[in-house]
């Protein structure tokens, strides 16, 4: 059990840093939104998947409970925050900002 | 005039500095708040109030006329936003924006033109806001009951954890504004119209100061719950923990008009028209 949730935490860690990177590396606004949508979604999921593992150890009503909550909050986030995304996206299409394209070297 | 309103701006200014430096010190342990006022609301406030939470304690009873005066000043800063920005002059847009729904084709129809009914075929749209957003349509829906239900849960929580009147009128508020942008405007104002959100605003603080009153008829003092023991038929510290609830009801459906009627005028210009 122990070992599962350190994977799965260690897991995680790297999905967050990752698109913690990619958000300052990527070259403009659309590409920088889409590890942040990355992060909120995946890494969340494996991180508080590990979160609820933990705390069902001793396994018992009240611990069954704390950990359903958790998953909960992985369903809101799973279900708004892409959304929030996409009208950001959407917005940003709608000020005409024109997505980045790779220069040709002269 | 500029001048006047300078100089008095500044005297005021001065006087309120100038009091405020016969305050104790920033966290004064022998203050007087911190060696006779605090220590009695924490020793007490189980006691006597039947509440856990000592802050809703002391926020909606020790200190509830306090508290009746904050819901006032935000109930007023709604008026305000009503008298400063609503326009009731019907003036014609340069154009407005339909959507002929069965073929998805948008016609923009200049002023003085004619105007199709809004119907199963034409629908109204914002002239800033074209696409139909089936995504964000279809996410707010899923929402924004469970954000009203946990709204009411902050407000009825209030007693036990952080929580109460204001938080949970915010985010009953939000909701609101949340359908609005989503949607928009006005599907909103259909759902919710300006009047009844001005009724609940002006509803939410006589329930506050009814409640108050109430206590007056049975011969207590001004917002003394324990009074309403024998009307809620309990004994006098549930019915304070009662009294409290009831006028953290009344707060958060002050709280929640006002920050509708905020979000509609702000985000047409007072039209109540075309907005985000």
């Amino acid at each position: 059990m122990m070992v599962t949730i350190m994977i799965l935490l260690i897991f995680g860690l790297i999905f967050f840093a990752g698109g913690a990177i990619g958000i300052i590396r990527f070259p403009d606004f659309y590409s920088r939104l889409h590890p942040a949508g990355k992060l909120d979604t995946g890494g969340l999921v494996i991180t508080m998947s590990a979160f609820a593992l933990y705390t069902i150890q001793p396994f018992d009503l009240e611990a069954i409970i704390t950990s359903i909550k958790i998953i909960l909050i992985v369903v809101f986030v799973f279900i708004t925050s892409p959304t929030a995304i996409h009208s950001i996206v959407d917005a940003g299409i709608r000020a005409g900002l024109e997505p980045w394209e790779k220069q040709e070297d002269k | 005039m500029k001048i006047t309103g300078l100089i008095s701006l500044i005297f005021i200014g001065g006087l309120l500095f100038y009091g405020a430096l016969d305050f104790p010190p920033w966290g004064d342990p022998t203050s007087p708040a911190s060696s006779h006022l605090s220590p009695y609301y924490i020793e007490h406030s189980i006691k006597d109030t039947s509440v856990p939470n000592v802050v809703t304690a002391v926020l909606a009873d020790y200190r509830g006329y306090d508290t009746m005066f904050e819901t006032i000043v935000i109930f007023t800063a709604g008026i305000v936003c009503i008298f400063l920005l609503r326009s009731f002059k019907e003036k014609a847009p340069e154009s407005r924006m339909y959507r002929h729904i069965p073929t998805g084709i948008i016609l923009r129809i200049e002023k003085g033109g004619k105007v199709p009914h809004e119907s199963e075929y034409f629908e109204h749209i914002d002239s800033v806001w074209i696409p139909y957003d089936l995504v964000i349509r279809t996410t707010c829906r899923m929402i924004i009951p469970f954000i009203q239900v946990f709204a009411l849960y902050v407000i009825a929580h209030g007693h036990h954890s952080p929580g109460g009147g204001f938080q949970g009128g915010v985010i009953m508020g939000a909701s609101f504004v949340l359908f609005a942008i989503g949607f928009n405007l006005r599907s909103a104002i259909k759902q919710m119209s300006e009047k009844i959100v001005a009724f609940i605003c002006a509803l939410g603080v006589l329930i506050y100061a009814g409640t108050g009153v109430l206590c007056m008829f049975f011969k207590a003092n001004y917002l003394d719950y324990s009074a309403l023991a024998p009307l809620l038929r309990t004994d006098p510290v549930t019915a304070r923990s009662h009294g409290i609830l009831i006028v953290e009801i009344g707060v958060g459906m002050a709280v929640m008009a006002v920050m509708v009627v905020l979000y509609y005028n702000l985000s047409s210009a007072g039209k109540h028209d075309e907005g985000l």
